[in-house]
C-alpha cells in the first residue's frame, strides 16, 4: 500500500509501507492493506508507517488522514520527522 | 590630455557598478532557485487538500458554513469592511516587481471601495508599507519580518484573525495581492481572493468515493477549511518570493548587460583618443627634427 506523508511545506515521505499508525482526534488508529475508503480528523501525536521492517515516525498535528484505493495520505499542518527513526 | 584620465576615472566606476550589479544577479539566481524548490513542494499539500474538501462539500453543507457563506454587499446590509492583504519584498532593486504588486493592489481597493466598503490594509513586506505610508494610508497592521523564507506559521499568525472575523460577519471580503508564480520569466501580479472560500473545482466525475468518514463531514470541513485558507496565504508568500527573486535576477542582468556595452564603449572612446595623442605626440617629435636638420 502506497503512503504519502504531507506538509505544507513538502512532501516528507512518499512510498510502499505495510501498516500505518495514526494519532487519529479520538484516538491511535492503525492501517493495514486493503483498508476501506476512510477520512479522518488527526489530532496530535506520532504517526508511524511501518515498511520492511523500518518504523518511521513522524510528529504530527492537525490536518487528516484519507484512504482509498488502497493509498494512504496523511496531510499534517505541522510534521516533523522523530530523530530515533529507524529501527 | 584631461579628458582622458576623464575618460579612465568613468571606466573605473562603471566597472565597479558591473560587479555590483553581476554579484546580485547570481545571489538572485541562487535564491531563486530554493524559492523555486519550496513552490513546488508546496504544491502536493494543496492539491491533496482542494481534492479533499471538493470531495466532501456538498451545497447544503456549503450554506451552513461560515467561511463558505457569500455575505451581503455592504448596501445590502452586509459587512462594511473589506480586507487587501498585500504582499511585497522587503527589498528593492527588483524592477517593476513592487511597483507592479502596489498598482495592482491600488486597483482592487478602488473597486472595493466603489463596492462600498471601507477596506483596510494588511502590508507584508516594506516596499508596499512603505509606499502606501507616503501617500498617507494607515494599515490595520504591517509585516516586514516575513522574509525570504516564509514558513506556514507566518500564513497563519495573519490570517487567523481574519478567519474569525469573516465567520463573524465582521468582514465581508478578504483578497491578497500577489505574484503568481508561473514561471520564472512570467509572474504578473494577481488577486486572490481568499474569503468568501472559492470552492475549488471537483474532480471530473462528481462521484465522492464511498468512505468512512470520522467524524463526520461537517466536522472534518470545519477542521480543513481554516487549513485550506491558511494554506492559500503560504502559498502566495511563497510564490511572491519566487517572483521577487526572478524579477530580480532579470532586473540585475539587464543592469549587467548595459554596463558591459557601456564599459565597451567608453574603453573604445578611451583608446581612441590614446592613439589620437600618441600620434600627434610623433608628428610634433618628426615635425621638430625635420626643422632641426633643415
Amino acid at each position: 500500500m502506497r503512503v504519502t506523508v504531507i506538509s505544507p511545506e513538502s512532501a516528507v515521505f512518499d512510498g510502499e509501507a505495510e501498516s500505518v499508525v495514526a494519532p487519529a482526534f479520538d484516538g491511535e488508529l492503525g492501517i493495514l492493506a486493503n483498508h476501506a475508503p476512510l477520512m479522518t480528523v488527526l489530532g496530535s501525536g506520532m504517526l508511524r508507517v511501518k515498511s520492511g521492517g523500518v518504523t518511521r515516525k513522524f510528529q504530527v498535528r492537525g490536518g487528516f488522514l484519507q484512504v482509498i484505493k488502497n493509498s494512504v495520505r496523511v496531510l499534517a499542518e505541522h510534521v516533523q520527522a522523530d530523530p530515533g527513526t529507524a529501527k | 590630455m584631461a579628458t582622458n584620465r576623464a575618460l579612465k576615472g568613468r571606466i573605473r566606476s562603471v566597472n565597479n557598478t558591473r560587479k555590483i550589479t553581476r554579484t546580485m544577479e547570481l545571489v538572485a539566481t541562487s535564491k531563486l532557485k530554493r524559492a523555486q524548490d519550496r513552490v513546488t513542494a508546496a504544491r502536493p499539500f494543496a492539491q491533496a487538500l482542494s481534492e479533499v474538501i471538493a470531495d466532501l462539500v456538498t451545497p447544503d453543507l456549503a450554506a451552513e458554513f461560515p467561511l463558505l457563506r457569500t455575505w451581503p454587499k455592504p448596501a445590502a446590509g452586509g459587512p462594511g469592511r473589506a480586507v487587501v492583504v498585500l504582499i511585497t519584498s522587503n527589498r528593492g532593486l527588483a524592477g517593476g516587481f513592487n511597483a507592479n504588486l502596489i498598482k495592482e493592489a491600488k486597483r482592487r481597493i478602488d473597486a472595493l471601495s466603489a463596492e462600498g466598503y471601507t477596506v483596510e490594509l494588511i502590508g507584508i513586506g516594506k516596499k508596499g508599507v512603505g509606499f502606501f505610508k507616503y501617500i498617507g494610508r494607515t494599515f490595520r497592521s504591517e509585516r516586514s519580518d516575513i522574509g525570504d523564507k516564509p514558513t506556514p506559521e507566518h500564513a497563519a499568525s495573519v490570517m487567523d484573525e481574519l478567519i474569525t472575523e469573516f465567520a463573524a460577519a465582521k468582514i465581508g471580503v478578504v483578497e491578497v495581492v500577489q505574484s503568481k508564480f508561473i514561471s520564472v520569466l512570467n509572474s504578473p501580479p494577481t488577486t486572490v481572493r481568499v474569503l468568501p472560500v472559492a470552492m475549488p473545482a471537483k474532480a471530473k466525475g462528481g462521484m465522492r468515493p464511498d468512505y468512512l468518514l470520522a467524524p463526520d463531514a461537517g466536522t472534518l470541513l470545519e477542521a480543513l477549511l481554516p487549513l485550506y485558507v491558511r494554506n492559500m496565504l503560504y502559498r502566495a508568500l511563497v510564490e511572491t518570493v519566487a517572483a521577487e527573486q526572478a524579477a530580480r535576477r532579470t532586473a540585475m542582468k539587464n543592469a549587467t548587460d548595459n554596463a558591459g556595452d557601456l564599459l565597451e564603449a567608453l574603453k573604445r572612446r578611451y583608446n581612441r583618443q590614446r592613439q589620437a595623442q600618441i600620434t600627434q605626440e610623433i608628428a610634433e617629435l618628426v615635425g621638430g627634427a625635420a626643422a632641426l636638420q633643415g
